[in-house]
């Protein structure tokens, strides 16, 4: 007996306890309609806009049974197969996509879930406040300082000239005071010293801007026209942090860098179809309505968004190549990207903070090989197991860096600046 | 009087020369413009005269055609419901992956994926909520491949080749992949993603730090 009471006492307690335990259970696993449309529904349908499935917006309203909403949401094939008109309509009208049945939620799930969709607060309520964008003058005002400098310079030269002006005609009335006999004045555009300078001038500033044009013949740094869609690098491999190779995966792969195929600008523009972000300028100060741009893509994938059918009439968007090498150099992006491990903002700049791409390098001759030269190849080290394996052919500068005689190994030295490397 | 006005015009044609638009629009001169664009039809290059002088051309590869070095090329076709059916009997022609191809498919997995299912697998990718939080531009929830209670397990659930056949032809509002990712590639993201799988659901098996949380509380 003298055991029972410390006994009946373990027994209360874990009675006890189990009661505590389960009442905070049930308290905590009341359904949360947020999580668990997110969990289960979200993937093919909103609250306002028809994705894969339709917009679920006022459910209940369109199926007011509210026993038959249940076990189509549970199970919509069992439900299908019964000939329920509505649904079996419905099911043609989405192009009998099948939903999946959710045989796991129970009512109290979907109660939650339905007063959720039908309490959530419509989209495009009060935006978040934009921070400024960038100052469109800033590029602006950095050639005004040319143009101050330019302005000073030509006020100072006029300066100069009506200087020499007065001395000449002081010197005369200073001369004619004393009975000098002076030369006859000549007008300035008559006097040699003057058509002299003049002509140097004018030599050494168009032979200037004569070799330049020449040198700059085929070449074109800064060119950046106008696309067909503003397609914003900014806001897709900025904001949206998208990498480069998911749309240019040839820039790994092989030689071209790949502009994708339009289902690739669908496979998230089906789901996108607004543009919501910060305002967007073409580079002439123009605002672009964004959301117009997507409905260009629309077009060329012959996409209707109301039914969300493709029909025939896609058509080919024609970008507007920029970079261009002449066709007797071969280029490849994998040997530098893959091997050289070299990154695309290397070569195009600040590309992810492009609205409209430019060309960022004038890709001369001496714009490689100067970086063929100075880049220095990432050789394979064993010690630490980082570097390229892809370089281990090259024996002798292995041996000649693990004997000290050279501290690293550039694309020159492996053959980057020989001609047949890109001229053949 | 004359001198001033000609300098004033000087002076004007300079303001207006600067104040002009420095955005170039259009491409420079071309010394020998027969070497700089090729007269040979490059990737990309409109080929309407072809079809115009009656060459018949359109730009793909004859059906069936199989690339070069192409080890896993299947045919299933596209179909809402007997070729996914179909595709959950595809096994992976690839062995397991060495932990070197392990990193090119989380590479791969990255850069086409993770915008959406997220670095992590868990479907919040920065096209869907952003790295402060916020929600991103997609509305739609991308699946979440780790989460083993999503849908009682689809995703663990889910045969390697019904993944390989969502990444092929797409499935609910992801599109289709094909363009992006070969063949052998697809597979490796399958073996990624199953292993991310594997590796998550490791320790659940052997928790019984659960029920020692429960005894805590007794």
């Amino acid at each position: 007996m003298i055991y029972h009471r410390p006994f009946s006492r373990l027994v209360v307690r874990s009675l006890f306890s189990i009661v505590f335990l389960f009442v905070s259970f049930v308290a905590l696993a009341q359904p949360n309609g947020k999580e668990l449309f997110e969990a289960n529904c979200k993937s093919c349908h909103a609250i306002d806009a028809n994705l894969t499935g339709p917009a679920l917006r006022g459910v209940e309203d369109r199926v007011p049974d509210q026993k038959l909403l249940y076990a189509w949401i549970k199970n919509n094939q069992a439900v299908l197969a019964t000939g329920n008109k509505y649904f079996n309509d419905l099911y043609v009208q989405w192009n009998k996509t099948a939903m999946n049945t959710f045989t796991g939620l129970a009512d109290a799930d979907i109660a939650a879930i339905l007063k959720y969709v039908s309490e959530a607060p419509p989209k495009g309520g009060p935006k978040p406040p934009t921070p400024d964008g960038g100052n469109p003058d800033d590029k602006a005002a950095a050639s005004d300082n040319s143009l101050l400098y330019g302005i000073l310079t030509l006020i100072l030269a006029i300066i100069t000239l009506i200087l020499l002006q007065v001395n000449s005609n002081l010197r005369k009335l200073a001369d004619d005071k004393d009975g000098i006999p002076s030369a006859e004045p000549i007008a300035f555009y008559k006097n040699k010293s003057y058509i002299a300078v003049f002509a140097v001038v004018l030599f050494v500033i168009g032979g200037y801007l004569t070799i330049q044009g020449a040198v700059g013949l085929g070449r074109n740094k800064d060119y950046q026209p106008e696309q067909p869609i503003y397609y914003s690098h900014k806001v897709h491999a900025g904001t949206n942090q998208i990498s480069c190779l998911y749309c240019h995966n040839g820039a790994y792969e092989g030689k071209h860098a790949n502009i994708p195929s339009v289902n690739l600008c669908m496979n998230c523009h089906t789901t996108i179809a607004e543009y919501k972000g910060e305002e967007l300028f073409k580079e002439d100060g123009t605002k672009v309505d964004g959301t117009a741009e997507i409905q260009k893509i629309y077009k060329a994938a012959g996409y209707d968004p109301a039914t969300k059918k493709y029909n025939d009439k896609q058509q080919p968007i024609e970008w507007v190549k920029i970079h261009n090498l002449p066709d007797h150099v071969y280029f490849n992006h994998s040997q530098h990207t893959r091997a050289g491990k070299v990154q695309c903002q290397t070569c195009h700049g600040p590309i992810q903070e492009m609205g409209e791409v430019y060309q960022f390098s004038d890709l001369s001759m001496g714009w490689c090989v100067n970086c063929h030269r100075e880049s220095k190849v990432n050789f394979y080290d064993p010690k630490t197991g980082e570097g390229n394996k892809f370089y281990s052919i090259y024996e002798k500068f292995h041996n000649d860096i693990k004997n000290k005689k050279v501290d690293s190994v550039t694309v020159e030295m492996i053959g980057g600046t020989e001609c047949q490397k890109c001229h053949y | 009087m004359k001198k001033l006005l000609v300098l004033s015009a000087f002076f004007v044609a300079i303001v207006i020369a600067q104040s002009c638009s420095d955005v170039k629009r259009n491409p420079n001169n071309a010394y020998m413009p027969d070497m700089a664009y090729s007269r040979a039809y490059e990737t990309y290059a409109d080929h309407k005269e072809l079809s115009d002088s009656g060459i018949f051309y359109n730009a793909s590869p004859v059906a069936g055609t199989v690339k070069r070095g192409d080890e896993a090329h299947y045919e299933i076709l596209k179909d809402t419901t007997g070729g996914y059916n179909a595709s959950a009997g595809l096994q992976n022609p690839l062995p397991a992956l060495s932990a070197e191809n392990m990193i090119e498919a989380e590479r791969l997995y990255l850069v086409n994926c993770g915008i959406c299912h997220g670095a992590k697998l868990d479907g919040k990718g920065p096209l869907v909520v952003r790295p402060d939080g916020s929600d991103g531009p997609y509305l739609a929830a991308p699946a979440n491949l780790i989460e083993p209670s999503i849908q009682s397990g689809i995703y663990y659930k889910m045969s390697e080749g019904t993944m390989f056949y969502s990444i092929t032809y797409g499935k609910g509002q992801m599109g289709s992949y094909a363009s992006q990712v070969s063949p052998k590639q697809r597979w490796m993201i399958v073996h990624y993603i199953k292993s991310k799988q594997r590796e998550k659901s490791a320790p659940a098996t052997a928790a019984p730090a659960a029920t020692d949380s429960a005894k805590a509380v007794k």
